[in-house]
């Protein structure tokens, strides 16, 4: 798998426990590896029996973990445009402005954005520094929306960075603002320089050479129907699918009769995941017989 | 007819033809207006989401809020004066 590994899938099916073992995995071959929860209820910290934070944390020999925190994330990002602003905005209008910024990092649509700008720093940043960065991803929804976002921004961007333009263009006509002004105009250099960012963004999202997909789901009905349409979905952002993990796969030495009524189901699914996905490569995990726990990751970890 | 008298015919014939035919003044304002309704737009697309329009890119555009700092007091409260966000602009208010 490539540099940068997202893990992805319907909610319980086991990605985080998938992302960690296959992290661990890679550690163990001497790999550098940085496993990164951008899911903002994290569960890496459980898996590994630790806490993790926002800042990076060595677990073990080649293997370092974060967990993205959103909330600290948009406040970072608030306090940098409070402590630019002291420099163009009068101090009448700071309070008024600074009552603003508060209100709009609590807004819906920020916390995902602080998580997308930091993913993109971590790709950014750390991409030389390590040689596998495994990402465990919120369940699917959050996700394809997360790596959705450059496309629906930048033509946001575009109307926003046109509509400028023409304003200033209109009132250069009516002799309002000098020609030199309406040039270095500082909007429309930021919402270029953001633009600028989320293209680059964009460009690794898509580069089949850095980034794998990998969809984690269980040999059931539900998770099989999502996986697919998250496929569809990701395959028309031209985001690669390669590899899918069947997690909790039932053992073959089962003599109640419950389990193996079960257990054909399973079967059942298990043909079909592999009719529909047969272009992917498919990793198949069993279930364990008790809860995933720290020193579960190294049984686990062998499958990858 | 004294030199004053004439003077004084002159200056209102050309206060006169300005008034009459000046058009470049009034494409002014005209363009001056746009201007504004664009710009308001453009706050419109940048901030709806303080009127209660949900807009995806509201947290990156709180960058641009210290230089439009100063219009927004204006433009909200334009706003708010209009029946819908859409209907009158900016141009019914100021000429």
């Amino acid at each position: 798998m490539n540099k940068f590994v997202f893990f992805g899938g319907k909610g319980g099916v086991g990605k985080t426990t998938s992302s960690a073992a296959y992290g661990y995995n890679c550690a163990k071959k001497g790999m550098k590896t940085l496993v990164v929860s951008t899911d903002p209820a994290h569960s890496l910290c459980d898996i590994f029996e630790t806490t993790i934070g926002s800042e990076i944390k060595k677990l073990k020999e080649n293997l370092y973990a974060l967990e993205i925190d959103p909330e600290k994330e948009s406040i970072k990002y608030i306090n940098r445009i409070k402590t630019n602003m002291k420099k163009t905005v009068s101090p009448v209008i700071i309070s008024e402005i600074e009552k603003q910024l508060d209100a709009a990092s609590v807004s819906p649509g920020s916390e995902e954005s602080a998580i997308f700008d930091k993913l993109v720093e971590i790709i950014n940043e750390y991409g030389n520094e390590f040689d596998k960065v495994v990402f465990d991803t919120a369940p699917t929804g959050h996700t394809l929306r997360l790596l959705s976002l450059p496309e629906l921004l930048g033509g946001w961007l575009d109307r926003l960075i046109e509509k400028r333009q023409k304003a200033l263009k209109l009132l250069e006509m009516s002799n309002r603002k000098d020609k030199d002004e309406i040039m270095k105009d500082p909007v429309i250099e930021i919402l270029s320089n953001r633009k600028k960012k989320l293209e680059k963004a964009r460009e690794i999202l898509i580069d089949r050479n850095m980034i794998s997909f990998v969809f984690v789901l269980n040999a059931e009905r539900l998770p099989i129907e999502e996986t697919k349409k998250a496929v569809n979905v990701l395959e028309k952002y031209k985001i690669p699918v390669n590899d899918l993990v069947v997690n909790k796969i039932l053992p073959d030495s089962i003599s109640d009769d419950f389990w193996r009524a079960r257990k054909e189901l399973e079967d059942k699914y298990l043909q079909e995941i592999l009719k529909t996905f047969k272009d992917k490569e498919i990793i198949k995990i069993p279930l364990l017989n008790s809860d995933v726990r720290a020193n579960h990751i190294e049984v686990i970890s062998q499958f990858f | 007819m004294n030199k004053e008298n004439i003077n004084k015919v002159k200056e209102n014939i050309k206060l006169f033809l300005k008034a009459a035919f000046d058009i470049e003044d009034k494409s002014k304002v005209l363009i001056r207006k746009e201007a504004m309704d664009e710009l308001d737009n453009f706050m419109l697309l940048c901030y709806g989401d303080l009127l209660g329009l949900p807009i995806p890119i509201s947290y990156y555009t709180l960058e641009i809020l210290p230089y439009i700092a100063d219009d927004l007091e204006g433009w909200e409260r334009r706003i708010l004066n209009r029946k819908s966000v859409v209907n009158d602009r900016w141009g019914d208010f100021c000429c």
